[in-house]
C-alpha cells in the first residue's frame, strides 16, 4: 500500500512537470539547463582541433554511429541574428553562411508571412505548440543518435522523437502527393560526406518560434561531415523557389560532439507524452479566436 | 467468504500454472532459420505490419459498425476469453459500450484514448494494423511505428528500469532466446487500453512480447500479460505480424489529421483520472 501511495506520488509529480514544461518553454529548456553556450561552443572547437582518426564501417565508410548534442547554440528562434526579447530566450548569431551577409534571401510574400506569425496570436498556428512534429531541417536543432549500417544510417531524433531512416539505394522518391512533416529522406555519399537530400515535405511546418517559412517546394540537401572521432560539421542547403529568391545555407555556429557510443545519451527511455499532456493551448487559441473577431 | 475467495483464487492460482504449463509445451518452435545481423543476431529488420482483427477486440466478437466479425486471439485461456475479475470484466463492458460509434460522431465523447490521438501503449501498437519497422543493432532493437512517430528503443543491455513513473509505452528491455526477440515492458500506465472495445489493465500489469521469425515474410507475435490487479491469471494472445516488401514507412501524425477534420486540439486533458482497483 505504502508503495502504491509513493508510485502515485511520484506519478503525480511527474504529471505535475509535464504539465508545467509547455513544448516551447521545455523545447528551450534543453538549450538553457546548465549550459554556457558560448564555454560549450570555445570546448567543441578545441575538441575539433584533436587529431583523432574518423571511425569507420568494414565498408571503408565513416561511421557516424552514436549520441550527438549541438554545442553552442540552435535555431530555436530564428535562423538570422536575432536578439532577445518578448518570447526570445536569448539572442543569437546568424545560421546563414551563405548569401555571405548571413540575411535569408526572402521573396516580399514570405518575408511578410514570417513578420505576421511573430504576432502573439498567430503562436496558435505554431506547429510545435501543437505537440506536431517540427519537421525538416527544425529537427536537426535536438540531440540525435545515429545507428549506422552498410545500407541505412537511421537518425533518432530526440526531444519530439521522430526517426529518419535514410537508405542509399537510390529508390524511386514518393510520389507528389504524398508529402511529410519530416519529408522523404534519400541517402548518398560524397567522399567522406554524408548526404541527406529531403523532398516531399508539406510546407506545414514553422522553421522555428520565430516563424521562418518554408513551403512545399523545398528540397533540403544536409552534408554531415566528421572531422574527427568525436566532432561532426553539419550543414544544409535549401532550394524553395516558392519562398526564395536563391538556395541558401545554414551552418551551426558549433560543431556537434559525440556524447556516447550508445543511445543512452539521447534519453532511451524518453516518452514524446506531448500531446497528451499539451494543456496551454486553449490560452493560444483564445488569443487567435480574439484577434479574428476584431 | 473470505475463505471461499481463498478457496476459488487457488483454483484459479493452479488452473492457470496448469494453462501455462500446458502453453509452454504447445508453444512451437518454427524450423525456420532466419539471416544474421553483422552482429551475429537473428535479423528481424524491415518493416512489418499486422493485418488482423485484434485492433478491434481480442476477444470474440460480433459485427458492428466499421468493426468485422472476429473469432479473437486470445490463446489462452482456450476458451479465448481475457480472465477478467468480474468488477474489470464490468469496466469493459462499460468502456465498450461507450466506445461505439453513434453519430453524429463527437472522437471526444469516445473513451477510447486512441480517439484523442493519445500514444497507443504495448502491445496495441503493435497489431493497430498501420506499419513499423525494426532496425537492430548491436545493443538495441528499435521499433520505429509510422502510428504517430511512436518509436520504441528495446536495450539488449540490463539497463535498470526507472520505477514509479508510469509511461504510455512503458519500459522495454529486451533479450534474445535462440531466435526469439523477448521484450519485457513494464511501468505502463493505465491510461492506455488493449484495443478498440475497451479490454485494459492497470498500472501492475507485464506485459512481456515474444518475436519469432517463422519465415522469411513472418513473424510470430506471442504475448503474455500479466496483471493480478485485473486479471485472475496470465494469458496470452498470439498472431503473425507481416513482412512489407513494397511498404514504406510514411506518416500518420495522428492529432493533426484530428485538427484538419475539425476537433481544436484544446480539450481538457482528462486521462490522468487513476484506475481504482477494489479492495478484495
Amino acid at each position: 500500500m505504502a508503495e502504491r501511495t509513493t508510485r502515485l506520488a511520484a506519478s503525480a509529480a511527474a504529471l505535475a512537470i509535464l504539465w508545467l514544461a509547455s513544448p516551447a518553454a521545455r523545447q528551450e529548456s534543453q538549450f538553457q539547463a546548465g549550459r554556457s553556450l558560448a564555454v560549450e561552443a570555445a570546448a567543441a572547437r578545441t575538441l575539433a582541433e584533436a587529431r583523432t582518426p574518423i571511425p569507420r564501417l568494414p565498408n571503408g565508410r565513416p561511421n557516424f554511429s552514436g549520441s550527438w548534442r549541438l554545442s553552442g547554440g540552435a535555431a530555436t528562434y530564428s535562423w538570422e541574428e536575432h536578439l532577445g526579447g518578448f518570447g526570445i530566450a536569448s539572442e543569437g548569431p546568424t545560421l546563414v553562411v551563405d548569401p555571405p551577409d548571413g540575411v535569408l534571401p526572402y521573396q516580399p510574400w514570405a518575408l511578410a508571412e514570417r513578420e505576421r506569425r511573430r504576432r502573439p496570436e498567430a503562436a496558435y498556428e505554431e506547429n510545435v505548440a501543437k505537440c506536431i512534429l517540427p519537421g525538416m531541417p527544425r529537427m536537426m536543432v535536438y540531440n540525435f543518435f545515429i545507428a549506422q549500417a552498410a545500407d541505412k544510417v537511421t537518425i533518432f531524433h530526440g526531444t519530439h522523437p521522430a526517426t529518419r531512416i535514410v537508405r542509399f539505394d537510390n529508390r524511386r522518391p514518393l510520389p507528389d502527393s504524398i508529402r511529410l512533416w519530416m519529408g522523404d529522406p534519400r541517402g548518398r555519399w560524397d567522399g567522406d560526406t554524408l548526404v541527406v537530400e529531403t523532398t516531399n515535405l508539406n510546407g506545414r511546418g514553422w522553421g522555428n518560434l520565430g516563424g521562418d517559412v518554408i513551403s512545399d517546394a523545398a528540397r533540403i540537401v544536409e552534408r554531415f561531415r566528421m572531422i574527427n572521432a568525436g566532432t561532426m560539421w553539419w550543414e544544409a542547403t535549401m532550394t524553395d523557389p516558392k519562398v526564395f529568391t536563391r538556395p541558401w545555407t545554414m551552418r551551426f555556429p558549433a560543431p556537434h560532439v559525440k556524447i556516447g557510443d550508445g543511445p543512452e545519451d539521447v534519453d532511451l527511455d524518453f516518452e514524446d507524452s506531448c500531446h497528451e499532456g499539451n494543456v496551454d493551448l486553449e490560452h493560444l487559441k483564445n488569443l487567435y479566436d480574439q484577434a479574428r473577431k476584431k | 467468504m473470505p475463505g471461499r475467495l481463498a478457496r476459488l483464487l487457488v483454483v484459479f492460482v493452479a488452473a492457470g500454472l496448469a494453462a501455462a504449463a500446458l502453453a509452454g509445451q504447445t508453444r512451437s518452435t518454427p524450423a525456420y532459420t532466419p539471416p544474421r545481423t553483422a552482429d551475429g543476431q537473428p535479423d528481424l529488420q524491415g518493416i512489418w505490419r499486422v493485418w488482423g482483427l485484434a485492433q478491434h477486440d481480442l476477444e470474440p466478437h460480433a459485427a458492428s459498425y466499421g468493426v468485422p466479425a472476429g473469432l479473437g486471439v486470445v490463446v489462452d485461456p482456450a476458451d479465448g476469453l481475457i480472465p477478467y475479475k468480474p468488477w474489470a470484466r464490468a469496466r469493459r463492458t462499460e468502456h465498450h459500450a461507450k466506445s461505439r460509434i453513434r453519430f453524429p460522431y463527437d472522437p471526444l465523447q469516445n473513451p477510447d484514448p486512441l480517439a484523442k490521438c493519445y500514444i497507443p501503449g504495448v502491445p496495441r501498437i503493435t497489431y493497430l494494423g498501420w506499419p513499423f519497422e525494426i532496425v537492430q543493432s548491436k545493443a538495441f532493437v528499435a521499433f520505429v511505428y509510422e502510428w504517430m512517430h511512436i518509436r520504441r528503443m528495446v536495450p539488449l543491455t540490463n539497463r535498470p528500469v526507472p520505477q514509479g513513473i508510469p509511461r504510455w509505452g512503458g519500459v522495454s528491455r529486451g533479450r534474445w532466446e535462440g531466435n526469439t526477440l523477448v521484450v519485457r515492458v513494464t511501468e505502463l500506465s493505465d491510461w492506455t487500453w488493449l484495443d478498440a472495445a475497451g479490454n485494459f489493465h492497470s498500472q501492475a500489469a507485464v506485459v512481456e512480447e515474444r518475436y519469432t521469425p517463422s519465415g522469411p515474410e513472418t513473424l510470430d507475435y506471442d504475448v503474455t500479460i500479466t496483471d493480478p490487479d485485473v486479471f485472475t491469471r496470465p494469458w496470452r494472445i498470439r498472431m503473425p505480424i507481416h513482412r512489407q516488401r513494397d511498404a514504406r514507412l510514411l506518416e500518420y501524425e495522428c492529432h493533426a489529421l484530428l485538427e484538419d477534420a475539425g476537433v481544436p486540439l484544446t480539450w481538457e486533458r482528462d486521462w490522468d483520472a487513476p484506475l481504482v482497483i477494489p479492495k478484495e
